[in-house]
């Protein structure tokens, strides 16, 4: 963060007062799949997203995007647009991602004017716009994956969590073995995300570090921090407003759509 | 020997203890000075900015907070019927990330209502018409943007163009991009959506009207909270949570020098026994050792409030001018803080003093045998 703590602090917390005024009391204890339904639910829907994206380097510099999402996320599958609104000199360039439920993730990138390719299904796990967020990380939807379990609960950022463990089955197509989420249960947010590899290897860290109420009064996590395998940056996502029940038909993601 | 000279020298008996003392308390002031400075810069800011646009009243929804929750700009005629309401302004206010930077003031304002009045030109020209695809940028925002007349600028999905720099009279002026109402509703698709109504009441309205006009903007649009420009910030909800969280951290980095000086001085008093125990037996009542021992603790607590005053306002003042926070920060570091924040020094200094001042004066002359 560049800005002064004040500034923030003030900031964030007339934007985020009144959430934490009204703080929701806990759900009754749920069951691994139930949870993992509940979140599966919430983040089910058609949306536009507008974050800003910064890459930070060890050494100090830093890569900072405004991007608008797109998403319509189903039972069926997710359809997502990642649009460059700026720097200007990439202005334009987008990522297009679909997975249907239980197929690979597939998508193009969009250099403009006019050109389209079609990401390989190895170039998946590469950095979204060079970023420490994959490409299959923005597309896939592990609460849906039939694996689930609670395998703890652990206090992060002075709220007590559960750890959601999922597993990809045989209908799942993912390239980690285990998936935990360290969920706030009474907001129905993860505050943590850790993937690993099918060794166990810890290969990406996502945290959220502000949780905001969207359009439709739900807590949603408004900042993300993730750390991937490259181990001289980390990426900053800090969402400035999201708006939900967006109608879109399928010729919203394809690259005729970007190139209107 | 004068008492004052005793003081003292109890004092510097121990000089590195003395001034790791006199450190402690200071931090602490001066973490006082900082926060409390800059917090209450922050709120003079925002208040200078609504008188600065000759605001005497602010709409807003309920659930306080800067940026409130909008809602339809149709209930502005509802109260520009009130009679004592000379003019009303239309506002939508975000907080929002604009290009590299990750939180700038979004300020639009009904095109042709007063609160554009205030601006002054710098550089380069107002925009035409409330259509026109055009911001105008406080000086600190455009520093902070890095922008001059002329360069684009994105806001949300789309590209305008900064046509001049203006001086708004106060720091949230200042630091925000302007633009027209209409135009930032049809950026973000809500048309008719406000979440703030300026309201100008007739010359002449004292408080006591100001107040029953307050009560029948709430009669009138219950859904709406009215606050005058002096209770603006005081019902914001986010900010009162700013302010408890700078006092709570500084009193706990109090907290840790009242810890410092009580530690200093059971030290000394245990250190002293037989000096104080010979005093007791040459004639010093019991009553002029307490004083002694509350009067060192006073004196740590003034010198550490003073360097801690010192420290926190040369402190702050330099982070204000780091390329981070430049333009950011405008701390309100006046007379009252400072005195007071010496004050509660030398109070710190005094509570810590309580108990081993009350210890040494259990001593008994015969232990001074016993010490020596």
């Amino acid at each position: 963060m560049t800005r002064s703590f004040l500034f923030a602090a003030t900031i964030a917390g007339s934007l985020i007062g009144s959430v934490v005024a009204q703080e929701p009391s806990p759900p009754p204890a749920m069951s691994a799949e139930a949870l993992a339904a509940k979140l599966d639910a919430v983040g089910q829907g058609s949306a536009i997203v507008r974050t800003q994206m910064e890459i930070r380097t060890k050494e100090g510099g830093k890569h900072t995007f405004q991007l608008q999402i797109k998403q319509r996320r189903t039972k069926a599958g997710t359809d997502l647009v990642y649009l460059v609104l700026w720097p200007n000199d990439q202005k334009g360039k987008a990522v297009i991602l679909h997975q249907k439920a239980g197929t690979a993730p597939s998508g193009s990138v969009i250099e403009p004017p006019h050109t389209v390719r079609a990401l390989k299904e190895s170039e998946m796990s590469e950095g979204l716009f060079d970023s420490d967020l994959a490409y299959r990380d923005a597309v896939e939807n592990f609460f849906a994956w039939k694996k689930q379990a609670l395998v703890g609960s652990e206090v992060v950022d002075r709220v007590n969590c559960q750890i959601l463990e999922s597993k990809p089955d045989s209908s799942s197509e993912s390239i980690y073995g285990t998936v935990r989420s360290w969920i706030d249960p009474a907001r129905l947010v993860p505050l943590r995300i850790e993937k690993y590899s099918p060794a166990g290897e810890l290969i990406r860290r996502i945290e959220t570090d502000r949780v905001a109420r969207d359009d439709r009064q739900q807590s949603i996590p408004a900042g993300l921090v993730v750390h991937g395998p490259r181990k001289n940056t980390v990426t900053q996502f800090n969402g400035a407003s999201i708006k939900h029940d967006v109608e879109f038909s399928d010729a919203d993601f394809t690259p005729d759509s970007v190139f209107r | 020997m004068t008492f004052l000279t005793v003081v003292i020298r109890g004092l510097l008996r121990r000089p590195v203890r003395t001034c790791l003392t006199l450190a402690g308390i200071s931090i602490g002031i001066a973490a006082v000075v900082a926060l409390v400075g800059m917090s209450r810069g922050f709120e003079k800011g925002w208040q200078v900015g609504l008188k600065a646009r000759g605001t005497d009243l602010v709409v807003s929804s309920r659930g306080g907070s800067l940026t409130p929750k909008p809602f339809n700009a149709s209930i502005r005629d509802q109260i520009a019927r009130l009679p004592g309401i000379a003019a009303t302004c239309n506002l939508l206010v975000q907080v929002t990330s604009v290009e590299d930077s990750d939180l700038m003031i979004l300020s639009a304002r009904e095109w042709g209502g007063f609160s554009w009045s205030n601006l002054k030109l710098v550089t380069g020209r107002m925009p035409q018409s409330g259509e026109e695809q055009a911001v105008v940028l406080g000086q600190t925002a455009a520093d902070i943007l890095k922008k001059k007349v002329g360069d684009p600028i994105q806001i949300e999905t789309a590209e305008l163009k900064v046509v001049g720099i203006v001086k708004g009279g106060a720091l949230v002026e200042d630091g925000s991009v302007i633009m027209s109402l209409a135009l930032l509703q049809k950026i973000l698709a809500s048309p008719d959506q406000i979440n703030a109504i300026d309201v100008r009441v007739t010359p002449g309205t004292n408080e006591k009207q100001l107040q029953i006009l307050i009560q029948q903007i709430q009669r009138q649009v219950p859904e709406v909270r009215a606050v005058s420009v002096a209770d603006h910030l005081s019902n914001s909800e986010g900010f009162r949570m700013v302010r408890a969280m700078t006092w709570g951290t500084s009193l706990l980095a109090v907290l840790v020098g009242v810890l410092g000086v009580m530690n200093t001085m059971l030290m000394t008093v245990f250190e002293r026994t037989h000096e104080i125990c010979v005093l007791l037996a040459v004639g010093w009542k019991r009553s002029r050792i307490i004083q002694m021992v509350l009067y060192e603790s006073a004196l740590l607590g003034f010198f550490g409030g003073v360097i801690g005053v010192t420290i926190g306002a040369l402190g702050v003042r330099a982070l204000g001018e780091t390329p981070a926070l430049r333009g950011l920060l405008q701390p309100d570091l006046g007379f009252p803080l400072l005195a007071l924040s010496v004050l509660i020094a030398v109070a710190v200094g005094v509570f810590s003093g309580l108990y081993p001042a009350w210890r040494s004066s259990r001593l008994a002359p015969s232990q001074a045998l016993q010490a020596g």
